[in-house]
């Protein structure tokens, strides 16, 4: 078992003892980081602190000194978007801070995720993300997105106003068994369940697991609309979005 | 008192005769729109049918004021935003992920921003409604803060990203995009408003209290100098953290959330300013009995929270039903007090 102390890193150090407040939470993530070697540390960090530009360096000068990409994007940027996640959900940042970590999350990807994909190595889950339609809404779709593409997902973002037909297209194209859709309206949300009904009539129900969100939507309503699933945040929806695909892969072996 | 004398006192925290049921946001819903022939979108751009649907706050469900500004969108427009104005049974929304300002250079409010149809249409209805109900009920208006202008014109995640970035530069945005909340709150006032809201979203689902105490606060505090009506701040969503900055903006009340707990709130406003909430919307008001309604109502009245409203717009599903037991709950709350009082 690892110690704060052993974190090379001083703004990890620190951050992890100001922010992270449950022991066990606590431990976890000292764990997680102590076993990374300073230059993912370094990464983590930066992404931590929201410095795009910094993200950018460092994971260029990794990719540089051969440390494989995987590595770089577990280690470095992934583990740093789990900090941000819980400094999320326990309200010690907000919005536009998530953006500035989401938007140097983006800067180390865009060097990882040509050698990922030429290299064929799959993502954890591909996951449809969507506003239902007549909602012109985003934000809260987008920082769901943001979240899950820093826990190692792709996703395929249909914006606003999606139909279902655009999911139900989207789904096949791209293989996904993941849709998650997204509505700030009243009046949008019974949209979520005329998608899931589109997808029953086209008989793909089975083949895609559904989760919903958004500010006016509840359990009860996901419930009733026959989603599989509600997240009332971004760090939720990762949360459901990994034993979605978790229980996905289980019924499939 | 009449009406509009309860709205106006509750709103300077003076006594009243009962608590007022109060709309400083939407109460337009399908069911009112077809009974009175006036429907979304033209609901939302022509002066007579806004009038005529904000009406039936009073006349059909019996609150004390009537508000013709159902959506957040008539500046927007007015602006230069682009519009999806949906259908009868959909809220108008801005097309944010086409903004129209970057930088604040860009920022200008057109010369004809208060004769454009979008605003042009507000002031009429404001005009049709004070001619109608004169003295008998409260006609509240509605202007948007520059925050909330801010997510329509530079779109939400560059608005935000912005203020992260360069707060100074924010600043000098707020500042110029501050003229239309007070030409608009003006006009307003002048065609005969007795009360505005103003919503400027800066809430805790988004951005932090101290933001609200960095960027908002102070400019708040300008628009209660220079808006001579009592003025309704409204913000979504958990907002108790920055209550006590706005309980000192000299704004006449606060149009809170039901994230926030009556008894909590009321706390921390500590008698600076009144409240005016928080019926639940989607779980309460749509989806649920007059009996919950009426627990909700009676919670803030317990309070002792000013002015009885839904939290915000009223999905436009809800049912008349639904509606009518908040002013005929907080009737029977008052009659229980003067039995209680009296025995």
């Amino acid at each position: 078992m690892a110690e704060l102390v052993d974190l090379q890193n001083k703004f990890l150090r620190d951050e992890l003892g100001e922010y992270v407040e449950e022991e066990a939470e606590r431990q976890r993530m000292v764990d997680l980081y102590a076993e990374t070697k300073l230059s993912m540390q370094n990464i983590a960090a930066a992404i931590i602190d929201g410095r795009h530009h910094d993200v950018d360096r460092l994971t260029r000068e990794a990719i540089d000194d051969d440390v494989q990409a995987l590595e770089v994007m577990d280690d470095g940027l992934i583990a740093g978007m789990a900090l941000v996640g819980i400094k999320f959900r326990d309200n010690f940042i907000f919005v536009p801070e998530v953006l500035a970590c989401a938007r140097a999350m983006k800067a180390g990807m865009a060097h990882i995720e040509p050698i990922l994909s030429a290299s064929g190595i799959d993502p954890i889950g591909k996951v449809i993300m969507g506003t239902v339609k007549g909602d012109l809404h985003d934000i809260g779709k987008n920082l769901c997105i943001m979240m899950l593409r820093g826990a190692g997902f792709k996703v395929v973002d249909l914006g606003v106003d999606t139909s279902p037909d655009d999911f139900l297209e989207a789904v096949e194209e791209h293989g996904a068994n993941l849709v998650g859709m997204s509505a700030l309206l009243t009046t949008t949300m019974p949209n979520m369940g005329r998608t899931i009904e589109a997808f029953i009539d086209a008989d793909l129900r089975d083949d895609v697991k559904v989760m919903v969100g958004g500010a006016p939507v509840t359990p009860e309503f996901a419930d009733d609309m026959g989603a599989d699933a509600y997240g009332a945040d971004a760090v939720e929806c990762v949360e459901i979005a990994k034993r979605l695909t978790e229980e996905s892969a289980s019924a499939h072996q | 008192m009449t009406s509009r004398e309860r709205v106006l006192a509750a709103l300077s925290r003076e006594p009243v005769d009962r608590t007022p049921c109060c709309n400083p946001t939407s109460l337009a819903t399908v069911e009112l729109m077809d009974l009175v022939d006036a429907r979304f979108p033209d609901a939302n751009r022509k002066g007579e049918q806004m009038a005529r649907l904000a009406a039936t706050g009073y006349t059909e469900l019996g609150f004390d004021s009537v508000m013709p500004v159902f959506s957040i969108i008539q500046e927007s427009s007015a602006l230069g935003c682009l519009m999806q104005w949906e259908g009868k049974d959909n809220w108008p929304t801005v097309k944010m992920s086409q903004p129209i300002w970057r930088e604040p250079d860009d920022i200008s409010i057109p010369s004809n921003f208060l004769t454009h149809p979008d605003t042009q249409c507000v002031l009429e209805a404001i005009r049709i409604l004070k001619k109608e109900f004169g003295e008998e009920v409260a006609v509240i208006g509605k202007t948007m803060g520059p925050w909330s202008l801010g997510y329509h014109c530079f779109g939400v995640e560059r608005f935000l990203l912005m203020s992260h970035d360069d707060p100074g530069k924010t600043m000098v945005c707020l500042d110029k995009m501050k003229e239309s909340t007070i030409l608009f709150g003006q006009a307003q006032i002048e065609a005969g408003a007795d009360a505005l809201t103003l919503p400027d979203h800066a809430t805790g689902d988004l951005v932090s209290g101290e933001y609200y105490e960095r960027f908002l606060r102070e400019m708040h505090t300008e628009f209660a100098a220079m808006l001579a009506v009592p003025l309704i701040l409204h913000i979504c969503g958990r907002t108790v953290d920055r209550m006590d900055g706005i309980a000192r903006t000299g704004m006449a009340a606060f149009h809170f959330d039901s994230k926030n707990r009556p008894q909590e709130s009321m706390e921390v406003v500590d008698s600076r300013i009144a409240l005016v909430g928080n019926i639940n919307n989607p779980e309460t008001l749509f989806a649920r009995s007059p009996e919950e309604v009426r627990v909700e109502v009676r919670e803030n009245l317990d309070a002792g929270v000013q002015l009885i409203a839904p939290e915000c717009a009223i999905p436009l599903q809800t049912s008349i039903e639904n509606l009518k037991a908040i002013p005929e709950s907080v009737r029977e709350w008052h009659r229980e007090k003067a039995v209680s009082v009296g025995s």
